[in-house]
């Protein structure tokens, strides 16, 4: 569906059923360079059990309209309007990769409606090296290239998938193709200048939880336990074959995790 | 691994993941028709397509899957679906995004399978075809009605190997928002990948190179996710709710896979033309050595074309590697590795000479297939495209004297040495 938001047109995929904001609702929060369609194998699932889903395009990102944010808080607070202009209450964000780093600040400054927030593949930071950066910027294939390299684990590079016949990095590079060079770039210059994450962890109120990879090379094991010890009492699980595209790469253990996790902590009627 | 795996690595591995249970390093023939779901939540979510998972193999099988993922891995694309036929995947792929009323704009030279179905199948559907010489890439923009909804050819035409310029006919689709389905069988993945330049979809029969052991029947289409479906209201199969399936919109979640997609979901379950496990494990051994077996299908094909264009009972030759041919520099653009191993030839003394050609080679097989890994022959005239009319015989550049070559893999001078054979006898038949 399309609303606006500041004045400018947001994409959200809602998972198949009709957005109801008298429902409990999962927000999923996209990485960099990616979209709605990352969540492919979780929003649907989510809809079909009464919950409410939304799936934005970030600003600039696929279908909603830009220019991108180009700060962690910035799109915190663009959250927080999407938020307030449909007035949803009772969320339970999940979020990937720079998502997560969306989620620490959104769930930090605005506690109100959030019952829980879910953290997969992400540390407390996301130093980018100039070179992917620049490359980005000059050379988007490149980017892609590096990013999708690094992203999936063997799997992924073996064209494996979920979905029979489906190749996750092939879908992935379609994606980003859409979304460079200034969306991906953008992205990473703010995942790169953020650095409020220990703060916004340790401010957390709603229950959290962090599903990490034991293969994720963008957001290794050390990293992502940066974030569980400046957490307030996660739940953590390590999915141990998965490389950082956990959602995609390990969907059903995944899937079960969000599930109990989300139906514990913001049940539907 | 931590970078894109080669096309030759693809060729061996994509889509296979190692039996966890027995550890079988060959990708297992799953020969079942169902599977056993471990509870009904996670069976209601795969029927609901909230997740991946089989359910009845006559939409998915886990072999079949392999070859999917690995097709769809060597062209570039985000997602394909196999069929038990190229024919069926061409329909299925058609179909999903056309319906009554709508127009093709499709070349001349195509397999007289293709042509039938364009010209007088889908017809009774409601979808017409205006059909336009490959060569007159401006004739495709010309063609280009409101209600046209594809543009439809073969890479390599099928026979007078007239080759399509991809990106000129891309660039049209992309000016019209419609789609450039290419169907890609004898080029091959590695000789071209269609999708680099500008084709949305392909389709193949992988009976052919791609099995290339002539022991297996098989189709696939691969979904370039490279098209904006969503763009315009013309392809509401895609951006469409989808009433079968509780409404689902599958541009908005399904993305770039989103027309193989509504394949799996309309096609395979509605009209049902899967390819057995059996053959999926077929075609998979031939995938495996697809680079090995086109560089000898090339190599033997350029001996053969010296052999044939000095041969004093051959009166033409044509093959898009000779300067001679009309898609010789399209050729060298789209094909840098060679453009395949199919040569049409004349032999001297019309019909009844190239008859007796045909009857009196030993190694070469007469039969209405391409692609394998032995040396074929075939009168086109009176087989492949026989049903179709005269005129169309003329557009496909079907002559009465031409021979149809799909060069093989044996030592090239036993080829040569069987066909000395039958010139030999042609000759006789033509001094009468």
């Amino acid at each position: 569906m399309y609303f606006a938001v500041n004045g400018k047109q947001v994409f959200a995929t809602t998972g198949g059923k009709p957005f109801d904001n008298s429902k409990p609702t999962v927000i999923f929060l996209h990485g960099s360079g990616l979209d709605h369609t990352f969540w492919g194998l979780h929003a649907r699932f989510f809809a079909f059990r009464n919950y409410s889903v939304l799936v934005p395009d970030l600003p600039g990102h696929t279908n909603s309209e830009g220019p991108p944010l180009t700060t962690i808080e910035a799109i915190a607070d663009w959250l927080n309007d999407v938020v307030k202009t449909l007035d949803i209450n009772n969320i339970s964000l999940v979020a990937h990769s720079q998502g997560c780093l969306d989620a620490l600040e959104f769930a930090s400054r605005f506690p109100e409606r959030l019952k829980s927030v879910s953290f997969i593949a992400s540390g407390l930071a996301t130093p980018v090296n100039e070179a992917l950066i620049s490359a980005a910027e000059n050379d988007p294939e490149a980017a892609i290239a590096m990013m999708l390299g690094w992203g999936f684990g063997p799997a992924g590079q073996l064209h494996q998938g979920p979905i029979p016949g489906n190749s996750m990095v092939a879908g992935g590079r379609k994606v980003m193709r859409g979304n460079v060079p200034a969306e991906l770039a953008a992205d990473l210059r703010a995942c790169d200048a953020y650095k409020n994450g220990k703060q916004a962890a340790a401010a957390i109120q709603a229950p959290a939880q962090v599903i990490l990879a034991g293969k994720d090379r963008m957001a290794p094991r050390k990293a992502g336990l940066e974030l569980v010890a400046h957490l307030p009492d996660p739940e953590v699980t390590i999915i141990e074959e998965s490389g950082h595209m956990v959602p995609q790469e390990a969907p059903d253990r995944c899937r079960q995790l969000l599930r109990d996790f989300i139906f514990k902590n913001n049940p539907t009627r | 691994m931590s970078r894109f795996l080669n096309f030759d690595t693809l060729s061996l591995h994509a889509g296979q993941t190692v039996d966890p249970v027995f550890g079988a390093r060959a990708t297992p023939i799953y020969q079942t028709t169902s599977y056993v779901f471990p509870d009904t939540d996670t069976a209601s979510s795969i029927f609901n397509l909230e997740r991946g998972g089989h359910a009845y193999s006559r939409i998915t099988n886990p072999t079949v899957g392999v070859l999917e993922q690995r097709i769809a891995a060597l062209e570039g694309g985000s997602a394909a679906v196999c069929t038990a036929s190229g024919m069926a995947a061409t329909f299925c792929a058609i179909t999903a995004i056309l319906g009554q009323g709508d127009h093709i704009v499709a070349s001349t030279q195509m397999y007289g399978g293709n042509i039938s179905l364009m010209k007088n199948t889908l017809p009774r559907f409601g979808i017409t075809a205006t059909f336009v010489d490959p060569t007159d890439t401006g004739g495709f923009r010309d063609a280009i009605q409101d209600n046209t909804r594809l543009i439809y050819g073969e890479l390599i035409g099928n026979p007078g190997l007239d080759i399509l310029d991809l990106e000129a006919i891309a660039k049209i689709g992309g000016d019209h928002h419609v789609p450039f389905m290419v169907d890609a069988t004898f080029n091959t993945p590695y000789l071209c990948r269609c999708f680099d330049y500008g084709a949305n979809v392909t389709v193949h029969s992988v009976t052919k190179w791609m099995g290339g052991h002539g022991a297996a029947i098989g189709g696939a289409v691969v979904d370039g996710g490279n098209f904006d479906w969503g763009a315009t209201d013309k392809y509401p199969t895609i951006t469409e709710p989808y009433a079968p399936f509780s409404g689902i919109n599958l541009w908005e979640e399904f993305g770039p896979s989103a027309f193989a997609t509504r394949i799996r979901a309309e096609a395979m379950r509605d009209i049902g033309p899967s390819m057995s496990p059996m053959n999926a494990f077929l075609l998979l051994q031939g995938i495996e050595t697809l680079s090995l077996r086109m560089d000898k299908h090339l190599s033997n094909t350029a001996e053969l074309l010296d052999y044939l264009t000095g041969h004093e009972q051959v009166s033409w030759v044509s093959h898009p590697s000779l300067p001679s041919h009309s898609s010789h520099k399209l050729a060298q653009k789209y094909l840098p590795k060679g453009a395949g191993s199919i040569v049409s030839f004349g032999v001297k003394g019309g019909r009844e000479a190239g008859k007796t050609f045909i009857e009196n080679v030993e190694l070469a097989s007469h039969l209405a297939n391409v692609g394998d890994a032995k040396t074929l022959i075939i009168h086109p005239a009176t087989t492949t495209h026989s049903r179709i009319d005269a005129d169309a015989l003329v557009a496909a550049g079907i002559t009465e004297d031409m021979i149809r070559l799909s060069v093989g893999l044996e030592d090239v001078a036993d080829i040569k040495a069987d066909f000395e054979t039958g010139f030999r006898a042609a000759k006789r038949v033509a001094k009468g």
